[in-house]
């Protein structure tokens, strides 16, 4: 009696609602105070999802309303089937199809040769390689999926076009062929590595179920694993996909952009131009509310409207894919599971990804005695693997060996002479910290409070259902198109001019949807049970979230911050018309000057420099080991976390 | 009835959107005693618990009319703080919910969320509040390590210490021994008869012979509605409705 008395004397009850006289005296004002935080902090939050999602629905609305003036000016018939796009002619045209068909073109070709070698890569990984193969090669692959896209086209350009002139007996290497190959190892990475994750997940149970039955090790991957997994397969292709259509860079870099459709449609030697390719030419050149200017934007919609097109197609499919599996459903990664709320294939692709695994397999299996068969298909999934590496080294060690070369104290801490064909790259150092610093202080706040917002104090209603498809879509949508609206809204519209603050508000515009989506995946990771044991303590809900919720969801928010600091370090595209500028000796000394920022001077180095190559090299290696060191960060993150909750 | 009421509930009625899932519920819970709620899935019992903390605030489709009394006082009043309530009346689940802290941290949440920030203080209310829940012995010498490597067991009565440290005087128990195995059961309802001499408690819960064992009261309930209410010799040997005595003797259910 006397210890329970004890308790509760030591926790000082202020008597509600025994002695009602005591209240809020015998102990810290937490009573009162806290529900003011409580309701302060719910405002707070409030305001930030708010200012976010206006943002969200602002750049939507203001690309649309500009698109649409194109459609007022020549006709949206003659926009999207003209089969002309020239803007600078004497008659100028504005026909979009032969940019259409050339990212489609492009697009297909790097799905055909990545979707094979990606998903045997991810067989392998998964089910054939060792404990200790995979833990080295599992978190190679996901390094690469960090390599930023201009560094894809540094090597496109130096080495790639140059194969394909010599080796195909070709005038020119600059081809839809040069683009799709480069596409497709830019995406291998990506598809592999989600693809592996759903692999993975698929319950031990049904592995066992297969092998009790006396079936193969293949027999079981082909018949059980890879159809147990096929939606998150399929999220994996249409997340490379995905990311094959928002390419800028490393297309514009290699395909020789003319505007044309390849004579025959199969010529894959075309050059070929595409939607994400030509706002990256044509953007900085524009007059502000010409046709052309309005021609653009237009081609921006287009591509919005692919990403929408993507994203409700594959949440289509994925849905249709689990329905016919029936409810029980493996558990998905975190990072599955985002990919598959956020990207989504054309049908064909996912048919034909199931069907390239059961082709790859089937001939064995009727000719072949099952063993045999197993063989011969782990040997064509360890190929695939073999070449996946082999590509990705010979890219890695193309750079590092040239580049590690460049290095000298002079070229990290000078600022550059006579074009970068000399002297340092120290002004882009920097200038590509200022603008990812500036982006985060951007993004992080205003990102991690409105999926707080989104996932703890409101329910799912058509309202929230909106802004979740919106923050999506942006999420999916070229990083071009963000730099195309912070240059006509900021650059032009406001004013701010070619400066830091405006690539800062770019950058953190782009990397804002990605930043909610991860915080919202981390913080419904979190079971329920949880806030409900703090509720009925008595706890408030904003003591729920602080104390309980954000806790354990802290690395998962972390990944999603630590892989958008990569990706807006690596970007080229966004800040190509509003931040960056070529060749200065300064640094920035305010928010409203222009800045070097590494991709960028990567990106003018390669194209409009000549010898500058050793040059080209070390800046590389130097952006290169920058970013991977942010992904290699983000990854020990996530191995880390994952440790720490084994159960 | 013998004895004072702790809790009391006049003509209770609570709707899920559509669902009539408690029709005019009017009951009283012994102070200082056992009292177990049973009857078939989906009958109500839960979501009966679940009124006496206003965990139903929770959940944005119910919707609740009649008279909930803790100690005399309503405890629907709009100006009743429902975080005081949770305080007073503390609820343990179904399955063991520890927070992903260590053990120390775990019991400490409450008081600290409350106020106390001082160490020493909240030292003591760990350990009380451990040996409250008959847990000290087996982890005075990990206090830090994770909640999480304790058994199932273990992380129950856990969370029974946990709600034990803010200093309640009703512990809501939900099948606090569903996810458990006997032992660990035999332990939870010993500890539980051992709380009465300081604690309230109300627990909700599918095995019979668990109610007949651990409970001095037991109420059956039925499709939403309370169909008898006595004490738990009473009902178990003398069930003064048909319905009761079918359900006990396993003729449904």
């Amino acid at each position: 009696m006397a210890k329970g008395y004890s308790i509760r004397a030591r926790c000082r009850n202020f008597g509600w609602p025994r002695d009602p006289g005591t209240a809020e005296t015998g102990r810290p004002a937490v009573g009162a105070s806290r529900r003011l935080i409580d309701r302060a902090v719910s405002k707070l939050l409030f305001i930030a999802a708010l200012a976010a999602i206006v943002a969200v629905f602002f750049i939507i609305a203001f690309l649309l309303r500009d698109g649409y003036q194109i459609v007022l000016e020549t006709g949206l018939l003659n926009f999207l089937a003209g089969m002309e796009w020239n803007p600078t002619g004497q008659n100028p045209s504005y026909g979009v199809f032969p940019l259409i068909t050339g990212t489609i073109l492009v697009m297909a070709l790097a799905m055909v040769i990545a979707v094979p070698l990606s998903i045997g890569s991810a067989v392998f990984i998964a089910e054939i390689a060792s404990p200790r193969t995979k833990s080295v090669i599992k978190p190679a692959i996901e390094l690469l999926a960090g390599i930023p896209s201009v560094v894809y086209g540094f090597f496109g350009l130096i080495l790639l076009t140059d194969w394909i002139r010599v080796a195909f007996d070709q005038p020119s290497g600059s081809s839809w062929l040069a683009g799709s190959i480069l596409l497709a190892i830019m995406a291998i990475p990506t598809i592999t590595s989600v693809a592996e994750d759903a692999i993975s997940s698929v319950p031990r149970e049904f592995k066992e179920g297969s092998l009790a039955l006396g079936a193969t090790h293949w027999q079981t991957i082909r018949r059980v694993i890879v159809p147990g997994a096929l939606s998150g397969i399929s999220a994996a292709i249409i997340l490379g996909m995905g990311r094959a259509i928002g390419e800028t860079m490393a297309v514009l870099m290699v395909t020789g952009n003319a505007a044309v459709i390849p004579d025959p449609l199969y010529d894959v030697f075309s050059p070929v131009r595409t939607l994400t390719g030509t706002l990256g030419i044509e953007m900085g050149e524009v007059a502000f509310g010409s046709t052309h200017y309005h021609a653009l934007f237009g081609v921006a919609v287009v591509l919005l409207f692919i990403t929408l097109a993507i994203n409700s197609l594959a949440r289509f499919i994925i849905t249709r894919i689990q329905r016919t599996q029936g409810t029980a459903r493996p558990t998905r990664s975190g990072r599955v599971k985002a990919a598959i709320r956020r990207v989504t294939p054309y049908r064909a692709i996912t048919g034909a990804a199931s069907r390239i695994t059961h082709a790859a397999s089937a001939p064995f299996g009727r000719l072949l005695r099952p063993r045999t068969s197993q063989r011969c298909a782990f040997l064509l999934v360890s190929l695939s693997v073999a070449i996946v590496l082999v590509i990705l080294g010979v890219i890695l060690f193309e750079i590092i060996v040239n580049g590690a070369g460049a290095i000298t104290w002079e070229f990290l801490t000078g600022s550059p002479k006579d074009l970068g064909r000399a002297g340092g790259i120290f002004p882009a150092i920097v200038g590509t910290f200022y603008l990812v610093g500036g982006a985060l202080a951007i993004a992080l706040p205003l990102g991690i409070a409105t999926a707080i917002y989104l996932i703890e104090y409101t329910t799912a209603t058509p309202l929230t259902r909106s802004i979740r498809a919106a923050v999506d879509l942006l999420n999916g949508t070229p990083s071009i198109v963000f730099g195309l609206f912070g240059f006509a809204f900021l650059v032009l519209f406001l004013g701010f001019g070619v400066s830091l603050i405006t690539g800062q508000i770019t950058l953190g515009l782009m990397i804002l949807p990605t930043i909610i989506r991860t915080t919202e995946e981390a913080l419904r990771s979190i079971p329920g049970s949880l806030r409900e044991g703090s509720y009925a303590l008595g706890a408030t809900k904003w003591q729920t979230i602080w104390r309980v919720v954000l806790p354990p969801a802290l690395p998962g928010i972390l990944t999603g911050a630590i892989l958008s600091i990569g990706r807006a370090a690596g970007e080229t595209a966004p800040i190509m018309f509003t931040a960056a500028i070529f060749s200065t000796r300064f640094l920035p000394s305010s928010l409203t000057e222009p800045v070097m920022a590494l991709p960028y001077h990567l990106f003018v180095l390669t194209t409009t420099v000549p010898g500058a190559a050793t040059q080209s090299y070390g800046t590389a290696f130097v952006l290169l080991l920058l970013v991977l060191t942010i992904y290699l960060a983000a990854i020990l993150v996530r191995r880390r976390y994952s440790q720490a909750t084994v159960i | 009835m013998n004895g004072p009421t702790i809790l009391e509930t006049t003509n209770l009625n609570l709707w899920y959107g559509q669902k009539h899932a408690l029709i005019d519920i009017s009951l009283g819970i012994p102070k200082n005693k056992v009292t177990a709620l049973i009857g078939p899935s989906g009958c109500g019992k839960s979501t009966l618990l679940r009124c006496f903390n206003r965990m139903n605030d929770l959940i944005d489709s119910s919707r609740i009319n009649g008279e909930i009394l803790f100690n005399g006082n309503s405890i629907r009043d709009s100006n009743v703080d429902v975080y005081t309530i949770r305080e007073k009346i503390g609820m343990v689940f179904q399955r063991p919910n520890p927070f992903p802290k260590s053990i120390y941290e775990n019991v400490a949440y409450g008081p600290r969320i409350h106020g106390v920030s001082d160490k020493k203080e909240l030292d003591r209310i760990a350990e009380e509040s451990l040996k409250g829940a008959a847990l000290w012995d087996e982890v005075k010498d990990r206090l830090h390590e994770p909640a999480l490597s304790l058994s199932g067991g273990q992380q129950q009565r856990l969370c029974i210490a946990r709600s034990l440290a803010v200093g309640p005087e009703v512990i809501l128990m939900d099948e606090p021994c569903s996810a458990l195995d006997p032992i660990a059961t035999a332990k939870i309802e010993d500890l539980i008869i051992r709380l009465t001499q300081q604690y309230t408690v109300v627990i909700v819960t599918h095995n019979m012979q668990q109610a007949a064992r651990a409970s001095d009261y037991t109420g059956f309930m039925y499709l939403g509605k309370l169909v008898e209410f006595d004490k738990t010799t009473k009902i178990f040997e003398d069930p003064g409705e048909e319905l009761t005595e079918n359900y006990i003797t396993g003729r449904f259910g």
